[in-house]
Parts: C-alpha cells; sequence; structure tokens
C-alpha cells in the first residue's frame, strides 16, 4: 500500500492526478502455507509420547524423563551445524549454529545487533523469510525442520517475538482464544466458547498484571512496547510451552515492566521446562538466572560458559569474549 | 505478500482540458446535458418507455388528490431532464465496468402500493431504535415506530408535512441537483413519494432513525419479469440540528429478481450532523441501485458508514457537494463480493470552500471467482477551497483467481494551498500476520478465515451503534462462510 503525498501545487495551476482505471486479476497472489525449505531426511527416533497434561497448563509435554532414571535431565532440544539463508536475497545468516538445551534448563544468547540471535529463533519456529540450508535442529526427539511453524508451536516451542505485529481487526480475547482452542484440540480436549475461556483468561491476565480491557482491543494494535511484551508472555501463559524462547523480552522495558515479566516467566518455569532468552543486557539475567550463556557472533555460537561471562562481557564488552 | 501499488501518473492539464460539467446551467429551460450521454441527442426509446410506464404508475386517478408541490416539481424536472438521456452500455465512463443489460432485457414493472391487508410478516422487528419501514418504496406507517423523537422533527410521507416552512424547503431542496444521470431522474419520474426527515435547528435527536427499505415483489429468475421499486428520501438538517440515519435495504425470497432504484438526499445546514450508516444487503439476484447526494453548509459534519454486500449488480453513486467554509466529511465503505456479482461505489466530493476536512476510505474484498469490486472516487478541491485537508486511500482483497477490482481515486487540484493525500491497494493476506497466528499453533484456514473478516471490520467498527454492528458483522462472517473461506 502506498500513500502518495502530494507536494502543494504552484499557484493557479491546475493538477489533475488521475489514474487511469487499473485492473488487476487475481491469480497466484496466494500464500502457501509453507515455503521450500531444506528437508531434512527424517530421523528414525520416534517420540515415547505419551501425553500427561496437568489440568491448568495445556501443554503438549510428553511424558519425557519419567522413564528414565536420569543422570542428566533429557535433551529437550539438539541443534547441529545449523545453517540458513534469508529466503528472498539467499544471503547467509546462520552459520553453523551448534546448541544443546536440557529439560529444566535455562539458557542466554547474547550478541551484537545483527549477530543473527532473532534470525536464529526465527528459524527455530519455522519463519518463511528463511530457509534452512544445512544441520539439524532435533526437539522432543522429532526433526522440528520437518514441522509447519503451527506444528512447532503445538508440538510445544513457543516465541515471543522481538517485535510482536499488530493484527488489525482481531480482538485480542478472540486470538487467544483461537490459539487455545488449537491447542485443546491437538490435545482431544474441549475447546472453548468465549464465555468460558473468558473464565480462563481472566485468571492468566494477573500473571502479566494487565487489566481487562487488555483482551478487548485488538492484536497489538497501539499497544506500547512494554504491552506487546506482556502480551507476548500472557500467550505463552495461556498456551504453555516446554522451550519458551524469549527474543529480548526486556528491551524497551521499564523496570517494573521488566520485574513482571520476569516474574511471569519465572513463574512458569517447572523442572521440566526450559527457558532461551535473548538479550542484550545483563539486568534481565539478574531476574532470570541463566544456566548457561551463549555468545553469537557472525551467525555462530562463539562460546558457552556460566553466568560469569556475562560478568566479562559488562566489563570488557563483545571483543574480549569472541576474541578469547 | 503480493501487493500491487498504484502510481498514478501526474498529469498536469490546462483548465479547458474539463468536461463541460463547470458552466453555468439555466434551469429547466433547456434540459441538461447528462455527463453520461454526450452523444445522445435523440431521445432513447427504451428509456422513454420505462419513463413511461413509470409515469403511469405514479399518476393520480382522481385530480382531486394532486401531490404536493414538491413531488410535482420532482416530476417535472425529471421528466423533462429524461428526454435527453440513454440506457448506459459499457462505452459509457461511469458505467464501464457493469452491466445493466439485464434490467434492459427485463420487463420493467413498477410496484404498485401494497394493499393494507398484505402480509408483512417477513419483515423481521429486530431494531431498538425507532423505525421507518418503506415496502417496495411506499411507507408502511402499521409496520413503523416513530415514537420518541424530540418535537419539530418530522419524519414521514412528504403528504403529511402541515408546516408550510418545512413544505417551502423542501421544494427548494427536492430537484436542487444537476449532476445525476439515468437512474436519478428515473427514480424522481418514479418516485411514488418522498420520505421527509426534518429536524429543527438545534436539535440533537438522540436515537437513530432506522428505515428500513424491503423489497417484497420479486419475479422468478428467468421469468423476464423485474419489479422495480423506487424509494426516495430527503433529509435536512438545520443549523445545529444533530441526528444518526441507518438505511437498511433487505429483501424477501433469496431467488427472486428484482430492482430497486433508489435515492437519498441529505441537507446539512450550518453546524448541523448526520452519522449516516448504510446497510445494503439485498438478495442475490437483485439489482440495487442507489444516489445519495449531500449538501452540506459551513461547519457541518457529514458521517457516512457503508457496508455493501448484496445484490447480483450494486451501484452506489455518492455526491458530496460542499457549500461552505469548515466542513468535516468521513466516508467509509465496505464492499464484499462473495459470488457472481458487482459492487460499484463512484462517488464525489466536490470542495468549493475553505479549510474542509475529508476523509475516505474504501476496502472491498472479492471471494468469488466472476466478482467483482469497482471504485471511482473522485475528490475535487477547486479554486476557492484552500487549507483543505483531504485524504482518500482504497484497499482491497482479492480471493479467488480471476477475482477482479478496478479502483481509480483520483484527485483533481486547483487550490495551491492544501493537503491531499490518496493511495490504492491491492492485496493478499499479510504474509507476517499469517505467520504469527502459525506460530501459535493455529491452522491456516482459521488464520485466513479470522484476518479477512478482519479486513472488513476496519470499516465495520465504525458503525455507531453496538446492536448494528453486531448484525453486520455476523452477517458478513455468513457471508464468507459461505465461500471456501479463502481456504488454500
Ligand atoms: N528478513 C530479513 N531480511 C533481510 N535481512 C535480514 C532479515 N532478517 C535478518 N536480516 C539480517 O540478518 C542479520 C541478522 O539479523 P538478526 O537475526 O535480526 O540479528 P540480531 O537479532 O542478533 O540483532 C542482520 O544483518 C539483518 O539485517
Ligand atoms: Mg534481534
Amino acid at each position: 500500500m502506498s500513500l502518495l503525498h502530494l507536494p502543494p501545487p504552484s499557484p493557479s495551476r491546475l493538477t489533475s492526478l488521475r489514474n487511469s482505471f487499473s485492473v488487476i486479476t487475481l491469480n497466484s497472489l496466494r500464500v502457501s502455507s509453507q515455503r521450500c525449505r531444506f528437508n531434512q531426511s527424517r530421523l528414525t527416533l520416534t517420540p515415547t509420547a505419551s501425553l500427561t497434561v496437568d489440568s491448568h497448563s495445556p501443554t503438549t509435554s510428553s511424558g519425557r524423563g519419567s522413564t528414565e532414571e536420569g543422570d542428566s535431565p533429557k535433551v529437550l532440544l539438539e541443534v547441529r551445524d545449523l545453517t540458513a539463508v534469508i529466503a528472498e536475497s539467499k544471503a547467509q545468516i546462520l552459520k553453523g549454529v551448534n546448541l544443546v538445551i536440557r529439560e529444566g534448563e535455562i539458557h542466554a544468547i547474547m550478541g551484537k545487533n545483527g549477530s543473527g540471535k532473532s534470525t536464529f529463533s526465527k528459524v527455530l519456529v519455522g519463519h518463511p523469510d528463511y530457509e534452512v540450508t544445512g544441520g539439524s535442529a532435533i526437539f522432543k526427539g522429532e526433526n522440528l525442520l520437518d514441522m509447519d511453524p503451527e506444528e512447532r508451536s503445538l508440538f510445544g516451542l513457543f516465541m515471543s517475538f522481538q517485535s510482536p505485529i499488530e493484527i488489525p481487526g482481531v480482538s485480542n480475547m478472540d486470538f487467544l482464544n483461537m490459539a487455545y482452542n488449537a491447542r485443546m484440540r491437538k490435545l482431544g480436549r474441549k475447546e472453548l466458547g468465549p464465555i468460558e475461556f473468558y473464565e480462563v483468561i481472566s485468571r492468566k491476565l494477573d500473571v502479566v498484571n494487565m487489566k481487562i480491557d487488555f483482551l478487548n482491543r485488538n492484536v497489538n494494535e497501539g499497544f506500547s512496547g512494554g504491552e506487546r511484551k506482556r502480551n507476548e508472555i500472557l500467550q505463552l501463559a495461556v498456551l504453555g510451552a516446554d522451550l519458551s524462547v524469549l527474543d529480548e523480552i526486556d528491551s524497551g522495558l521499564d523496570v517494573d515492566a521488566l520485574q513482571d515479566v520476569a516474574k511471569a516467566v519465572n513463574g512458569l518455569l517447572t523442572p521440566k521446562n526450559s527457558v532461551l532468552m535473548i538479550t542484550h543486557y545483563q539486568r534481565l539475567l539478574d531476574y532470570i538466572r541463566p544456566n548457561y550463556i551463549h555468545i553469537m557472533d557472525d551467525g555462530r555460537i562463539v562460546k558457552t560458559g556460566d553466568i560469569s561471562i556475562a560478568k566479562v562481557l559488562e566489563k570488557e564488552g563483545y571483543k574480549a569474549i569472541s576474541s578469547a | 505478500m503480493a501487493t500491487v501499488t498504484f502510481s498514478p501518473p501526474f498529469r498536469f492539464s490546462p483548465i479547458s482540458s474539463f468536461p463541460s460539467k463547470f458552466r453555468t446551467r439555466t434551469r429547466f429551460i433547456i434540459p441538461p446535458l447528462s455527463s453520461l450521454t454526450p452523444r445522445a441527442a435523440l431521445s432513447d426509446p427504451f428509456v422513454l418507455e420505462i419513463a413511461q410506464t413509470l409515469e403511469d404508475s405514479v399518476s393520480t386517478p382522481s385530480p382531486s388528490s394532486l401531490p404536493p408541490p414538491p413531488l410535482q416539481k420532482l416530476r417535472d424536472t425529471s421528466s423533462e431532464s429524461i428526454l435527453s438521456m440513454s440506457w448506459p452500455t459499457r462505452k459509457d465512463e461511469p458505467f464501464r465496468f457493469i452491466d445493466t443489460s439485464f434490467i434492459k432485457q427485463s420487463r420493467i414493472h413498477p410496484i404498485p402500493i401494497p394493499s393494507p391487508s398484505s402480509d408483512l410478516a417477513g419483515i423481521s422487528s429486530d431494531t431498538q431504535f425507532p423505525s421507518l419501514v418503506i415496502v417496495d418504496g411506499h411507507i408502511v406507517p402499521s409496520a413503523s415506530q416513530l415514537s420518541g423523537f424530540p418535537d419539530g422533527v418530522y419524519v414521514g410521507s412528504i403528504s403529511g408535512i402541515s408546516s408550510e416552512a418545512i413544505m417551502e424547503k423542501v421544494l427548494q431542496l427536492v430537484s436542487d441537483f444537476h449532476d445525476g444521470d439515468l437512474f436519478w431522474s428515473l427514480n424522481g419520474i418514479g418516485a411514488p413519494d418522498v420520505t421527509v426527515i426534518f429536524v429543527p435547528a438545534g436539535c440533537q435527536v438522540e436515537k437513530p432513525l432506522h428505515l428500513r427499505f424491503y423489497s417484497r415483489e420479486g419475479g422468478e429468475i428467468g421469468s423476464n419479469y423485474m419489479p422495480l421499486s423506487s424509494p426516495r428520501v430527503l433529509v435536512l438538517v438545520e443549523k445545529g440540528g444533530e441526528i444518526g440515519i441507518i438505511e437498511e435495504y433487505s429483501g424477501g425470497d433469496a431467488d427472486k429478481c428484482y430492482w430497486a432504484n433508489s435515492v437519498i438526499q441529505l441537507a446539512l445546514e450550518e453546524e448541523a450532523k448526520i452519522h449516516h450508516s448504510y446497510i445494503q444487503a439485498q438478495t442475490a439476484s437483485a439489482a440495487h441501485i442507489k444516489w445519495t447526494f449531500v449538501r452540506q453548509e459551513s461547519s457541518s459534519n457529514y458521517e457516512l458508514v457503508e457496508i455493501s454486500a448484496g445484490g447480483k449488480l450494486s451501484r452506489h453513486n455518492l455526491h458530496v457537494q460542499q457549500v461552505g467554509p469548515d466542513t468535516i466529511t468521513e466516508l467509509s465503505a465496505f464492499h464484499l463480493s462473495v459470488s457472481d456479482q458487482t459492487q460499484d461505489l463512484h462517488s464525489r466530493l466536490v470542495l468549493d470552500h475553505p479549510r474542509g476536512y475529508s476523509r475516505q476510505l474504501h476496502k472491498s474484498i472479492v471471494a468469488h471467482s466472476s466478482g467483482q469490486a469497482v471504485f471511482d472516487g473522485n475528490i475535487k478541491v477547486n479554486r476557492y477551497a484552500q487549507q483543505t485537508d483531504a485524504g482518500q486511500l482504497t484497499k482491497n482483497l482479492l480471493l479467488e483467481p480471476r477475482a477482479t477490482v478496478n479502483v481509480k481515486p483520483n484527485l483533481q487540484i486547483i487550490a495551491d494551498d492544501v493537503k491531499c493525500s490518496h493511495g490504492a491497494a491491492i492485496s493478499d493476506l499479510e504474509e507476517d500476520q499469517i505467520f504469527y497466528f502459525q506460530a501459535r499453533g493455529i491452522d491456516l484456514e482459521t488464520t485466513r478465515k479470522a484476518l479477512v473478516f478482519a479486513f472488513g471490520s476496519e470499516v465495520v467498527e465504525r458503525l455507531p451503534y453496538n446492536s448494528l454492528k453486531k448484525k453486520v458483522q455476523s452477517h458478513v462472517k455468513a457471508l464468507l462462510e459461505t465461500t471456501s473461506g479463502g481456504a488454500p
């Protein structure tokens, strides 16, 4: 869509702006659900999924861990040599990412602007702007890269967007209801009408400290930066997830909002589910303590360590780290 | 996402290249030359035949019941103007994209006044507002509910006006528009009555008036029999007065064929305010042609929200004339074509005075391979209309291969100190929005349905009454359900 802003024409001259009729006939203006993606040959791993669901959180979690008396917890996500390009320009952004996340762990990825953090999280959830060109991503024993975005979501992977977009004309309430029902359908449970759903949702609003009229507004339309982030976390609270990827959930938040969001995320943590935070700032790590910190640079994870990395970072910047 | 963006060629042309619309006219002496038939000097036999049929249908049997003077004047001037007009063809620019031949090929039969005993059960009464029911162009007082208006407000037949002052004003306004086309004139000949809504100075009418136009007569499809109704309404709001008008059209039997040729005139005096909701929900085989002529005096405020989803052929001619400075005009329209149907809006906003503010939004969804939407939106900012702020935008969503939209947003600016913008977009749904739904586990079909519905919501949400909004929303939803839902 374009808006033409017309310069004021010079005095006493007639400006006739007249475009001829344009006939547009739709031939192939359709959105395909999937772009061509790099297809990983299917792995022989089959999930030993017995659905165990607690009555509050509708996460589609498999009964992982229950069969193994574990030394170390089960691997939840295993990414090997993942490479990806921008679908349109074929410019390579991810240049071989390796990452293993186990159940119950909190990880953080830090790195300079433009190092590929958001790209990595969007590739994990199957964003059509990117094409995977190599490597693998196994989530709960299944090949993530074989799944449609909505399957990934229903399988327990959640990503909060760095910049959640507006959906004019769709109320927050309706959107959450649709997402919730999609999950219920997947679990073979009863879908809820607007009134029953209202019950469910009104309880969750406290989690992110939001007022009820938040639900009547259109999704993210006219929301402040902070409201958008809270809205992402509200969605997470309603849908649940085995792995939540939180892309800069802290940016643009004042301290109060940051505390609210951090509290909400901490409240959702269990020994089974995991969080992957992406952040620039040390301060989020004060509220949500990660077990591991990874530094991303130019499409790769170049260093992994514990919280002490963040300290070095703060003192000496990314240079010190990537050259180490 | 595929977006086609229109960058109109900026053509600078001398004033003289304008058509002859600017010359002065001598009223009634020379029949005005219709803009649509520059070539027609001779009368069109078909047009004369309809005109004759219409004239016969309204002629009074006894001279004792002569029509009130304004109605007589309307009929006379309309009859006169029709002499130079011919039935439009696709060669006439304003009718390039619509096919009126199926009307021409039918036997046109003006619908007489319904007998008082006739069954009006089909007309639902689900409105919470004062309402006036107009069946096939005739007011049905027994089905109307008009209590609760403040003193001095008049709603009803032109024949019922007792105030000479009001009658005089009506006389002035009733044929005060010279840019009408054949259909404007045919309505003027065939209108059995003029429904007059009068709001006196300073009177703010709290509840909106719901005008419920109902088409009951219909011909069997293929029978060649086309009943015609010619409802006509005149709304006059005096200085500082205020009213909401809901103009709603619906029909009875879904598979009947009829033609509604309607006119509404709205005159806003200084500081008057009208919120006009126009809902066109005619049945799928109907022809619906309507004129809306708005005359805005200084500091008046006119807002129109149109939702057109019915009819096989729907044409809305909207003409807004500014006759004083500081006017506010807000026009929004949502058109929906879910079958083999055409939704056409031809609008013209003429700004002749300083500091006018106008916004126009047109949106259409075409969800059928032989469906069509047409928008020709002209905004004319004349020499004295300095500091005008005018914006125009059309957005169109095509959901089927071969679905068609023809849009022509256009601005003509003569004044030099103005702020104007316009734009047009034809698109599919936004890919980023689709992904947001998918990322939350929502399947593609549900997503598309929600987004298609949301596209129209931007306009529907502007309807000022919740009950009406809900009703329209569920109607739109139901219509979209009948299509493949835009499913992949
Ligand atoms: N959809 C896209 N189109 C074009 N360039 C992109 C797109 N997504 C990412 N990029 C580019 O890829 C690089 C990595 O971006 P991003 O993943 O957003 O980095 P980070 O989140 O670490 O700041 C940047 O140079 C960015 O401009
Ligand atoms: Mg980023």
